[in-house]
C-alpha cells in the first residue's frame, strides 16, 4: 500500500513538474528544442540567401572501413561543439578592420560577431535535447584569449546569467550605425536591417547550461593566443585593457601568407612595435579584457569540467564516457604562437601510455587542430594506427564538417572526424554515438549526425547573418557533403571494449 | 434587337452623329491607350525579353578568375556572366562610321540581351551582333558586313536588344557584341582572360539590397566604375526621355478620361433628347426598366461598331510612332499584348455609354408621363420658357447671333454637357501644348532645370580662374558629377553634383524645405531622392562612393530638382576629392547679365577654351523629338476630332429643336448666311464658355495633377500660356465654323414646309 502511495505521489510531482515546464517558468526550465538534422534541416533551396526548413537527412552508411551492421545497443553518446569563438566584440584587442584584406588576415570580423554567446546558448539548448552523456567542447571556445570571454562562455555552458557586455554599458564596436565604414555590417542601417540588434545583444540573458551532461573541454589556439595567432605580451595586454581602439590601418599590412608561424608572428610584433598604425577611438577600459595565461585557461577549463587540478599549463587528460568509451584529450596549441597544431614528444609518450591503459574500451582521441595538419600529428596518427582500440580521432579548428577513413595496414582502421564551428555557417554541433552492432560476432559502429541550434531569439539572426557572410561557411562550403554529416561509420572488426 | 435596329434606322442622321462622336472618342482612347500602355510597359517587356541582369557592374579590367573568386561569394546569386568592354573602337558599315564604338566580348553563360533578328554569335565565325539602335540607324540586317577596327570585316549574325541604356544614337556609343571564342582564336588562347563587366542575376531580386550589402566587403579593393541595378538602368533611360514618357503616359490617361466624360455627356444628351419618345412608351404601358433597357440597347448598338472602329484606328495610327519612340529607348512594343488593354478600354467605353444612357433614362422614368411627352426635363422646360421670354426682347436687339445663342442656351442640360465636353477637350489640348512647350524648354533652356550657367568649358578645375577673367563671364567653377548610391539603401541610385564653392550662382533649383548648404559637411537633396529615402532637413545622407568608402553629410535642404528624376545631391567638391583624386567635370560658366553668349564663346575660343552651350534634360536627337511630336500630334488630333463631333452633334440637335424657328426665318426671306449666323451664335455660346472653362480646368486641375504624377519631385511649368490659349481658341473656333457649315447645309436641305409642321 505504501509503495502505491509513493508511486502516486511521484506521479503527481512528475505531472506538476511537466505542467511547470509546459507553462514556461523561465529559460532554464524550458523544454529543449531539437535541432537534429535527422528530423529536419535548414536549406536555401531557392538560393535566395535565406534559410528555410528542409527535409530530414537520415544516416547513410559509409563502408570504407567495413559495413556497419544494424545497431543493437548504444554504448555512449557524445556531443561535439567546436569553435564557438565567444567574443568580446567591443575589445580594443580585436582587429576587425583586417578582415577586408583577405588571407591571411581574414575572418577577423563577422557580421554576427556580437551574438556569439547567444549562439552558444542556443546550441547548448539543442544539444540538451539530444541527451548526450558528455559534451566535448573541441577548442576555440573563445575568440581572443580574454578573461571576460572565457567567463562568459563558461557561464553559458554551466548555466546562469550571462552578461555579454563589456566596457561601458551598451554596444561600442565597429558595427555602430555611426561608424561610416561600410565594410562593417551595421545592423541598424545596412541590409538586412535589424534595428536595435546590438543593444539587445549586450543585454544579460539566462543560459540553460549543459545540465547533467559531462563537459570535456579542449584548448584551441584562440583560447590562448590573441586572435588565435599571437601569444599575449605586455603590449597586447595594454591594448586589451586600454582605452584606445584602433579603427583602421593606414596601410595594408604586409603579412606573409603561408609563411611559417614564427615569421608571421614576428611580422605582427614588428607592426605593433612600429609607429601609430592608424586612427584610434576612445573606449571605456575594462580590466576584464586581459588575456589569460595558458595555465589560467587550463585551470579554469579543468575546474569547469571537474577534472583534477594539475600544475601543468597543458590540458591533456583522459575521460571515460560510460564503461565502453575512453576519450584521450590532447592539447595541440603551440604556445609560441600560430594557429597550426603541434604535438610534442612528451605528449606522444603520454598518449602511448594512455592507449595502453585503455584496456578493452574503445578510444577516441580528441584535439582542437586536426592531427593530419599538426606538427607531430603524423607520429600520433602512426601510433593510433597501431592501436586497434582507437575508433576515431576528433577535431575542430577547420570550421568544416569532414569525415575521412584512416586505414590500418593490416585492415580496418578508424575515422578522422572534424566538426564545423558555431562561429560560421552552418553553426552546427555534432552528435556521435558508439553502438554495438547485431553482427556476429558483435561489432562496433559509430553513428554521427549534426545538430542545428534552436535559432531562438538573437541566435536566429546570427544564423541568418552567418549564412550571408561573404567570408563565412556558405561560400567556403563548410557544411560540406552529406557524407561528412549524418553517417553510420563501419568499423571492420570488434576491436575492443566491454561491448556486451 | 430587330425593333431596336428599326428604331435606329428610323433616325439615321442622329445615329450617324452619335456614331461619329463615339468613334472619335474611341479614336482618342485607341491612341491614348496604345501610347500609354506601350510606354508604361515597354521597359519591363524589354527587360524580361532580354533577360536583363539584376546587377551590372563595371570594373577596371581584371582576370576573370579573380572577379569570379570574389563575386561567387555573394549570397542570393543565381548566375554571373562576364564580358570585356573595349571602348573607342572604330566601327563602320554602309558608309556610316563612328570612332566611339564599343565592342563587348561576350563570355559563355547568360547573355543579358535579346536577339530580335538573326541569331546569336557563335565561336566558329568572324561575326558580330549589332545593337538594335545601330542596326536601325545604319540600316543593317543579319548577313550584312560591319567593319571593326582590329577585328576587320565581321558578318552581322543578328540584331541584339539590351536595356542597360537607351539606343544609339540617343546613346552616343554604337555597340556590337562578339564572342570570346572568336577573340581567343584571333589573338591567342588565354585560359584566364581579362573582363571588366559582370552581369549578375539574383535568385530573389527582392533581396537585391542584401546582395549589394554583401558585395561591399567582397569587392574591397576593386574599383567599381559603375554599378547599375534595374532601377539605375531605368533611371539612365529616363535621363533621355523619362519626363517625356511620364507626361505622355499621364496625358494618355487624361485623354481616356476626357473621352469617357464626353461619351457619358453625349449619351445623356441623346436620352434627354428622346424624352418624348420615352413618354410615349411609358404611356403605352412600357415599364421603367424596359424603357431603360431599350435606351441602353439603342446606345450600345450604335456604340459597339463605332467605338470598335475608333479604337482600332486609333491604335493603328499610334502604332508606328510609338514603336519608333520605344525603339529609341531600347524598349519593346507590346505587339499582340496590346489587344487586352484595348479590349479593356473598349469595354470601359461601352460601360460609359451604357451608364450614360441608363442613368438619365432611369431618372426621366420617374417623371410624370405628361411631363415626358412635353420634353422630359421640367426644369429645362421652365428654363426654356424663361429663355423665350427674355430672348423675345433680345431677338430684336441682339440680332441673329444672339438668337442662335438663345437657341443653344434654351436647352440648359444639353448646353452644359456640350460645354463640359468642349472644356475638357480644350483643357486636354492645352495640356498637350504645355507638354510640347515644356519639351522644347527642357531641350533648349537650362533654366528649366534650375541651371544658371549658360556655357560649359572642358578643362581642369584650375582653368576656372582663367575662364572667369574673360569679359562677359560672371562666374566659372568646375561642375563635377558622380553617380553613386545611398549607402544605407544600396538599391537607391543618386547623382552628386559638386562645386568647389557655392553652387547657387550656377544652379539653384528651388528650395522645397530647409536652407541652402553652407559647409562641406552639408548637402541639398533633390525631392525625388528625399522621398525615396525619407530624408528631411537635419537628417543624414550616407553616400556609397565608387571607392567603397562611405561619405556622410547633413541634409541642409530639400530642392525641387528635375534632373535625374530628382535623385540628385548638391554638395561641395572637397569631401568627394578626399574619396578619390580623379574627380572631373566641365567648367560651368555663368554669363553676366546682358552679355551675349556668342561673344563670350568667341572670347573663350580666342583664349583657347572650347565651349558648349548648356542644354536641358531631354535628348537633342532630332529624329527622337520628331517622333515625340508625332505622338503628341496624334493625341491632339484625336481630341480635336472629339471636339468637332461634339459641336456638330449639339448644333444638329439645336437645329432640329428649332426647325420651326429656322423654317420661319427662311420663310421670311432669311438667306443661308443669316441661317449660318444663327447657328454661329449657337456655336459661340458653346465655344466661348468652353474655352474659359478649359483654361481654368487645365490651369487649376490638369496641370498640377499631371505635373505631380509625372514628376512630383520637381515643379514642372505646365501652365497655360497666352499663345496656347489663343491657339486652342482658334482651334475651337475652327471646329465651330466647320460645325456651322455642316449643320447649315443640313438645315437648308430640309423643306421649309416640313419645318413649319414642327413645334419648337
Amino acid at each position: 500500500m505504501a509503495l502505491r502511495v509513493h508511486i502516486r505521489l511521484l506521479a503527481v510531482v512528475a505531472c506538476l513538474a511537466a505542467a511547470a515546464a509546459a507553462s514556461g517558468c523561465g529559460a532554464a526550465d524550458r523544454a529543449p528544442a531539437s535541432g537534429s538534422t535527422l528530423r529536419s534541416t535548414l536549406r536555401d533551396a531557392d538560393g535566395d540567401g535565406a534559410l528555410e526548413p528542409g527535409p530530414a537527412e537520415p544516416l547513410v552508411a559509409r563502408t570504407q572501413l567495413g559495413a556497419p551492421g544494424p545497431a543493437e545497443r548504444t554504448l555512449a553518446t557524445l556531443a561535439i561543439v567546436s569553435d564557438a569563438h565567444v567574443r568580446d566584440e567591443e575589445s580594443p584587442a580585436r582587429v576587425p578592420f583586417l578582415d577586408r584584406f583577405g588571407a591571411p588576415v581574414d575572418s577577423t570580423f563577422r557580421p554576427h560577431e556580437a551574438l556569439s554567446a547567444q549562439v552558444l546558448d542556443a546550441s547548448v539548448r539543442a544539444i540538451r535535447a539530444e541527451r548526450p552523456d558528455a559534451v566535448l567542447v573541441a577548442g576555440d571556445l573563445v575568440d581572443n584569449a580574454q578573461a571576460n570571454e572565457l567567463a562568459l562562455a563558461l557561464t553559458v555552458l554551466r548555466g546562469g546569467t550571462a552578461r555579454p557586455d563589456s566596457g561601458a554599458a551598451g554596444y561600442d564596436g565597429p558595427q555602430r550605425a555611426a561608424n561610416p565604414d561600410p565594410l562593417f555590417y551595421r545592423p541598424d542601417v545596412d541590409a538586412p536591417r535589424h534595428p536595435g540588434l546590438l543593444a539587445r545583444a549586450q543585454r544579460p540573458f539566462r543560459a540553460v547550461g549543459l545540465g547533467g551532461a559531462r563537459l570535456l573541454p579542449l584548448i584551441g589556439n584562440h583560447d590562448l593566443l590573441v586572435q588565435g595567432e599571437l601569444p599575449p605580451d605586455a603590449r597586447t595586454q595594454a591594448i586589451a585593457t586600454g582605452d584606445r581602439r584602433l579603427t583602421r590601418l593606414r596601410e595594408r599590412p604586409q603579412l606573409p601568407d603561408g609563411a611559417p608561424a614564427a615569421l608571421r608572428i614576428a611580422a605582427i610584433r614588428a607592426l605593433l612595435a612600429g609607429p601609430a598604425l592608424g586612427p584610434t577611438r576612445r573606449v571605456a577600459a575594462d580590466p576584464g579584457r586581459r588575456a589569460l595565461r595558458p595555465a589560467q585557461v587550463a585551470a579554469r577549463l579543468r575546474a569547469a569540467a571537474g577534472l583534477p587540478a594539475t600544475a601543468s599549463d597543458a590540458l591533456d587528460y583522459t575521460a571515460d564516457v560510460g564503461p565502453s568509451l575512453r576519450i584521450l584529450a590532447l592539447d595541440a596549441v603551440d604556445r609560441t604562437g600560430g594557429s597550426e597544431g603541434r604535438i610534442t614528444p612528451r605528449q606522444l609518450t603520454w598518449l602511448r601510455r594512455e592507449l595502453a591503459r585503455a584496456g578493452r574500451r574503445a578510444v577516441i582521441v580528441a584535439t582542437h587542430q586536426p592531427l593530419r595538419s599538426s606538427r607531430g600529428g603524423a607520429a600520433v596518427l602512426r601510433l593510433l594506427d597501431s592501436s586497434p582500440a582507437v575508433v576515431a580521432a576528433l577535431s575542430g579548428h577547420t570550421h568544416r564538417h569532414r569525415i575521412e577513413p584512416r586505414r590500418r595496414r593490416g585492415g580496418g582502421g578508424y575515422w578522422l572526424i572534424e566538426t564545423a564551428s558555431l562561429a560560421d555557417h552552418p553553426q552546427q554541433a555534432r552528435m556521435l554515438r558508439l553502438v554495438r552492432t547485431r553482427s556476429r560476432p558483435a561489432g562496433l559502429a559509430l553513428e554521427t549526425w549534426v545538430v542545428d541550434h534552436d535559432g531562438a531569439g538573437l541566435a536566429g539572426t546570427a544564423r541568418e547573418l552567418a549564412y550571408l557572410d561573404v567570408q563565412g561557411g556558405r561560400p567556403r562550403n563548410l557544411q560540406a557533403r552529406r557524407g561528412d554529416r549524418n553517417v553510420r561509420l563501419g568499423l571492420r572488426a570488434p576491436c575492443c571494449g566491454p561491448i556486451s | 434587337m430587330r425593333r431596336a435596329l428599326q428604331r435606329l434606322l428610323g433616325r439615321r442622321r442622329q445615329v450617324l452623329v452619335a456614331a461619329t462622336l463615339i468613334a472619335a472618342a474611341g479614336l482618342a482612347v485607341g491612341v491614348a491607350g496604345s501610347v500609354g500602355y506601350s510606354l508604361a510597359t515597354g521597359y519591363d517587356r524589354a527587360a524580361q525579353r532580354s533577360d536583363q541582369p539584376d546587377i551590372l557592374a563595371r570594373f577596371a579590367p581584371r582576370r576573370r578568375s579573380e572577379l569570379r573568386a570574389r563575386l561567387d561569394r555573394l549570397p542570393n546569386v543565381e548566375r554571373i556572366s562576364y564580358r570585356l568592354e573595349v571602348n573607342r573602337i572604330g566601327l563602320g558599315a554602309g558608309g556610316r562610321f563612328s570612332r566611339r564604338g564599343a565592342v563587348h566580348v561576350v563570355h559563355p553563360g547568360r547573355r543579358g540581351y535579346a536577339i530580335v533578328a538573326g541569331r546569336d554569335v557563335r565561336g566558329d565565325g568572324a561575326e558580330a551582333l549589332v545593337e538594335r539602335g545601330v542596326a536601325r540607324e545604319w540600316d543593317l540586317q543579319p548577313g550584312d558586313r560591319i567593319s571593326v577596327r582590329q577585328l576587320g570585316e565581321l558578318r552581322v549574325a543578328g540584331i541584339a536588344l539590351s536595356v542597360d541604356n537607351v539606343a544609339f544614337p540617343l546613346a552616343s556609343v554604337p555597340r556590337i557584341y562578339v564572342s570570346e571564342a572568336m577573340i581567343q582564336r584571333r589573338f591567342g588562347a588565354d585560359p584566364d582572360p581579362d573582363v571588366n563587366i559582370a552581369l549578375v542575376w539574383l535568385a530573389d531580386p527582392a533581396r537585391l539590397d542584401v546582395t549589394l550589402a554583401a558585395a561591399r566587403p567582397a569587392a574591397f579593393g576593386l574599383r567599381t566604375e559603375q554599378l547599375l541595378t534595374g532601377r539605375g538602368v531605368r533611371q539612365a533611360i529616363d535621363q533621355a526621355a523619362g519626363i517625356v514618357i511620364a507626361l505622355l503616359a499621364i496625358l494618355a490617361l487624361v485623354a481616356c478620361v476626357c473621352a469617357g466624360a464626353m461619351l457619358a455627356a453625349a449619351a445623356s444628351a441623346e436620352v434627354r433628347r428622346r424624352a418624348p419618345v420615352l413618354g410615349v412608351q411609358r404611356a403605352l404601358g412600357a415599364t421603367r426598366r424596359r424603357t431603360v433597357g431599350e435606351q441602353v440597347l439603342d446606345a450600345l448598338l450604335v456604340a459597339v461598331p463605332a467605338a470598335a472602329a475608333g479604337v482600332a484606328i486609333g491604335a493603328l495610327a499610334a502604332a508606328a510612332p510609338t514603336a519608333a519612340l520605344l525603339g529609341y529607348l531600347n524598349e519593346l512594343a507590346p505587339g499582340a499584348a496590346l489587344l487586352w488593354p484595348l479590349v479593356a478600354a473598349f469595354a470601359a467605353l461601352m460601360a460609359v455609354v451604357a451608364a450614360g444612357a441608363a442613368w438619365p433614362a432611369w431618372r426621366l422614368g420617374r417623371r410624370p408621363i405628361a411631363a415626358l411627352l412635353r420634353g422630359g426635363d421640367l426644369t429645362a422646360r421652365s428654363c426654356v420658357r424663361r429663355g423665350r421670354r427674355r430672348g423675345a426682347g433680345r431677338d430684336a436687339r441682339g440680332g441673329l447671333l444672339a438668337l442662335g445663342a438663345h437657341f443653344a442656351l434654351a436647352r440648359r442640360a444639353r448646353w452644359l454637357s456640350c460645354v463640359c465636353v468642349l472644356a475638357v477637350a480644350a483643357a486636354a489640348v492645352l495640356l498637350v501644348l504645355a507638354v510640347a512647350d515644356l519639351l522644347v524648354s527642357l531641350r533648349d533652356d537650362p533654366g528649366t532645370l534650375g541651371r544658371r550657367y549658360a556655357l560649359t568649358v572642358p578643362g581642369e578645375a584650375a582653368d576656372a580662374a582663367a575662364v572667369q577673367r574673360i569679359p562677359g563671364v560672371a562666374a566659372a567653377a568646375q561642375r563635377s558629377t558622380v553617380d553613386a548610391a545611398d549607402s544605407f539603401s544600396l538599391t537607391e541610385p543618386l547623382r552628386v553634383i559638386a562645386y568647389p564653392g557655392d553652387h547657387v550662382p550656377f544652379e539653384a533649383p528651388p528650395l522645397a524645405s530647409g536652407r541652402r548648404l553652407r559647409t562641406e559637411r552639408e548637402v541639398e537633396v533633390g525631392a525625388g531622392l528625399a522621398d525615396a529615402l525619407g530624408l528631411r532637413p537635419g537628417g543624414q545622407l550616407a553616400i556609397q562612393a565608387a571607392s567603397g568608402r562611405e561619405l556622410r553629410f547633413r541634409v541642409a535642404g530639400i530642392v525641387r530638382a528635375l534632373e535625374n528624376d530628382g535623385r540628385v545631391v548638391y554638395a561641395r567638391t572637397a569631401p568627394l576629392l578626399r574619396d578619390g583624386p580623379s574627380l572631373g567635370g566641365p567648367i560651368a560658366v555663368r554669363l553676366e547679365p546682358g552679355a551675349a553668349r556668342g561673344a563670350v564663346v568667341r572670347r573663350l575660343a580666342r583664349a583657347g577654351f572650347a565651349s558648349r552651350a548648356t542644354g536641358g534634360a531631354t535628348a537633342r536627337n532630332q529624329a527622337f523629338l520628331a517622333v515625340l511630336a508625332t505622338v503628341l500630334r496624334n493625341v491632339a488630333l484625336a481630341i480635336g476630332l472629339v471636339c468637332l463631333a461634339a459641336v456638330v452633334q449639339t448644333l444638329t440637335l439645336t437645329a432640329r429643336d428649332r426647325r420651326r424657328s429656322l423654317a420661319v426665318l427662311r420663310a421670311t426671306g432669311a438667306t443661308p448666311r443669316a441661317l449660318a449666323a444663327v447657328l454661329a451664335g449657337a456655336a459661340a455660346a458653346l465655344v466661348v464658355p468652353a474655352l474659359a472653362a478649359g483654361v481654368a480646368l487645365q490651369r487649376l486641375v490638369l496641370a498640377p495633377v499631371v505635373a505631380g504624377l509625372a514628376a512630383d519631385y520637381a515643379t514642372l511649368p505646365l501652365g497655360v500660356s497666352a499663345g496656347d490659349a489663343l491657339a486652342v481658341g482658334g482651334g475651337l473656333t475652327l471646329v465651330g465654323v466647320i460645325a456651322v457649315l455642316v449643320v447649315t447645309r443640313s438645315a437648308l436641305g430640309e423643306p421649309i414646309a416640313a419645318g413649319l409642321e414642327h413645334e419648337d
